[in-house]
């Protein structure tokens, strides 16, 4: 009985399949499926040390979902979100990936720790679900060439690229490069490390989560560095900032863009001042977001913060790759995803490469000036 | 290195602080208490809502008012751990070890949690800040609010030695710790003495929580997870259970993590510290200065 049933749905789904392919190709498929609404799994911290980020990015995601469907979903069928909390923690983003997964989601648009989202892309691989990672961009995401990955936030090569030019601007000439020894934070540090050459003094690695970090800035001191490179998350940046300044260090400071917050100016307190950033486009930054950014205020009664723009995005291009496709099937939305050329993001017009990422990282630098980061050079 | 010193010994009095009260309980009824982090935690709380609760606080003022600010979170975050010891440990006094062990960790998940919906995940910034400018000796920069804290660190440890060492009230520990039955036999109230030791410890917790809030800055509701379990290491290190060695440990961790980074860089600190746990657990299980016990309950 159960054998039949399996295989009756497997004619069913070859039909289906048939179908999309063939005469129906405008929706054929999407038309015979379900018509409850498209699940979009969005895995993000939203407890443990990151938690600070997943309302930022579930909101906006909401935002895109709302309008989207306002104006008719897409297929005919509503969007709805499913998020899930991943606590920037490898073990709980498995577990929340498959619940998700068991939630019926067409495609995953979550993922803001690296480290996090690694162990999640086999776990969607498997149940064939498109994964667009609006945030997490560790190299690693995509070293393993899978087809059902893209990041649609600069890559830790790119971010490490815009980090090396800047520092060459500046003329530093002895850098301490900083990371945590997650994924994300390694990654830029280990990838700016050879840009720079035997400018290079120091790589230093440090145990998050923790409040006193004199010891290690003990080290970097004795290298005495005009320069250091901070390329962890923000709560660990904010007191690293202030320390580096008690002990002394009056050079110039850089961090990575998972410090890009306004809580790390409040922990570092005054000392942030001056202290530069690499980063995508942030809304703050984003010329034409202003009509955005009320909206959003509007409608969450707070102003969007770090990937809200990047989270919205990766909804709308779920949704524009399902209507192109024409169907929730994996392959198509894949292909589709692939053939997305000049789609317009906040990042710029889209088109990924060959393995995946943007074509353009789109990195800039943002110093924290008057109590906010504002934009200080384009790079471009 | 005199800064690596310094450094350690920094670092290591806040270690010994929050390790006493894990050493005091375990000595007394042999139990890991890991929820002792998250008083630390508690501690950082209260006191950051009675500073906020207090507004702006002039710079000449911010040291009476910080003392102040942390005998209250001391009585407040000693309260609590009274509450969590009649709450969940004292129903289970007969029950086998595990059981308390297993409730230690459930306990601890629920002051963390509980205090991320009470004040929001993300981090809190203190209001005032302790900051000064440095000045050296010996070779080494330290700043004044570094001696003040490393200073309250030694009268509280002192304190409390003496406490144990010379009252009434500390025979009754030390009466507990040998032997509870005969304690109580010969007309010790055994759960009052009990509570009074968790209020100790959990205000010397407490007491370690503001300072390190007033020191860094930032607290958030997991900042006592990793300390907790440092102390606990510090606690294993100089002698769980004994007191004298509990401070050394704290002191001793500092110092092994301040050179660990120095001789072997950041991302092999925890490795050289932790490793010098396993080696004391296999080589000397009772610590630095801990008795050696013939019998073990």
């Amino acid at each position: 009985m159960r054998k039949t049933h399996i295989l009756s749905l497997a004619v069913t789904a070859m039909m289906l399949a048939g179908c999309g392919q063939g005469l129906l190709g405008n929706g054929g498929g999407a038309q015979d499926e379900a018509k409850g609404p498209i699940r979009l799994g969005m895995l993000v911290p939203q407890s443990g040390s990151e938690a600070a980020i997943g309302p930022y990015m579930t909101n906006a995601a909401q935002l895109a979902i709302d309008e989207i469907n306002a104006k008719g979903g897409v297929l005919g069928r509503q969007l709805q979100l499913t998020a899930a909390d991943d606590a920037c923690d490898a073990q709980t983003a498995v577990a929340a990936a498959n619940k998700v997964v068991t939630e019926g989601v067409e495609v995953s648009i979550g993922g803001y720790c690296s480290g996090a989202t690694l162990p999640t892309l086999p776990v969607f691989g498997k149940a064939n679900i498109p994964m667009i990672i609006p945030a997490a961009n560790s190299q690693e995401l995509v070293d393993q060439k899978l087809k059902h990955v893209f990041l649609i936030n600069g890559t830790g090569t790119q971010q490490a690229e815009a980090a090396g030019k800047w520092i060459a601007k500046q003329g530093a000439t002895r850098v301490a490069l900083m990371h945590d020894n997650t994924s994300y934070s390694k990654d830029i540090a280990v990838r700016t490390q050879p840009m720079l050459g035997d400018k290079a003094v120091i790589t230093e690695a440090v145990t998050p989560k923790e409040s006193d970090y004199s010891a290690n800035i003990h080290n970097v001191l004795q290298k005495k560095p005009d320069f250091v490179y901070w390329t962890g998350y923000f709560q660990e940046g904010g007191l690293i900032i202030r320390q580096l300044r008690q002990a002394g260090f009056k050079g110039s400071i850089m961090v990575g863009d998972g410090s890009v917050s306004a809580k790390l100016g409040e922990i570092a307190g005054p000392e942030v001042d001056g202290v530069f950033a690499t980063m995508t486009p942030i809304p703050d930054t984003l010329p034409d977001a202003k009509g955005w950014i009320d909206s959003y205020t509007k409608k969450f009664g707070s102003a969007p913060g770090p990937y809200s723009n990047q989270a919205y995005d990766a909804v709308r291009l779920a949704a524009e790759a399902i209507s192109k496709a024409g169907s929730t099937d994996s392959a198509k939305v894949i292909s589709a995803l692939e053939g997305i050329n000049g789609f317009t993001m906040f990042s710029g017009p889209l088109k990924f490469t060959p393995e995946h990422t943007l074509s353009a990282g789109g990195f800039q630098i943002l110093v924290w000036k008057g109590g906010k980061f504002a934009l200080q050079d384009a790079l471009s | 290195m005199t800064q690596l010193v310094w450094n350690g010994l920094f670092v290591g009095s806040f270690y010994a602080l929050v390790a006493l009260g894990y050493s005091m309980v375990y000595g007394i009824i042999k139990l890991l208490n890991f929820a002792h982090g998250d008083l630390y935690m508690l501690g950082a709380f209260s006191g950051f809502a009675v500073l906020s609760a207090l507004g702006g606080v002039s710079a000449a003022m911010t040291l009476p008012v910080l003392l102040a600010v942390l005998l209250l979170t001391m009585v407040s975050t000693g309260l609590a751990g009274v509450v969590l010891e009649r709450v969940a440990y004292r129903p289970l006094r007969g029950a086998p070890r595990l059981s308390l062990l297993i409730t230690a960790v459930g306990a601890s998940f629920a002051i963390e949690y509980g205090m991320r919906i009470v004040a929001g995940p993300d981090p809190q910034v203190y209001p005032v800040r302790l900051s000064g400018t440095a000045f050296e000796v010996f070779g080494a920069s330290l700043t004044l609010p570094q001696l003040v804290l490393i200073g309250v660190a030694v009268v509280l440890m002192v304190g409390l030695h003496l406490l144990v060492a010379k009252t009434r009230e500390g025979r009754a520990m030390r009466a507990i710790a040998l032997d509870p039955r005969t304690s109580s036999l010969m007309g010790i109230d055994v759960n009052a003495v009990i509570s009074r030791t968790f209020f100790i410890g959990s205000a010397l917790a407490g007491a370690a929580g503001v300072m390190a809030g007033a020191y860094y800055g930032k607290i958030d509701f997991l900042m006592g997870f990793l300390i907790g379990l440092k102390a606990f290491t510090a606690a294993v290190i100089g002698g769980i259970g004994n007191i004298p060695g509990t401070m050394l440990g704290g002191l001793v961790l500092g110092l092994l993590e301040s050179f660990g980074t120095y001789w072997l860089g950041g991302e092999w600190r925890d490795v050289f510290a932790f490793g010098v746990l396993i080696l004391f657990l296999t080589v000397r299980p009772t610590g630095l200065l801990g008795e050696r016990v013939t019998e073990r309950v």
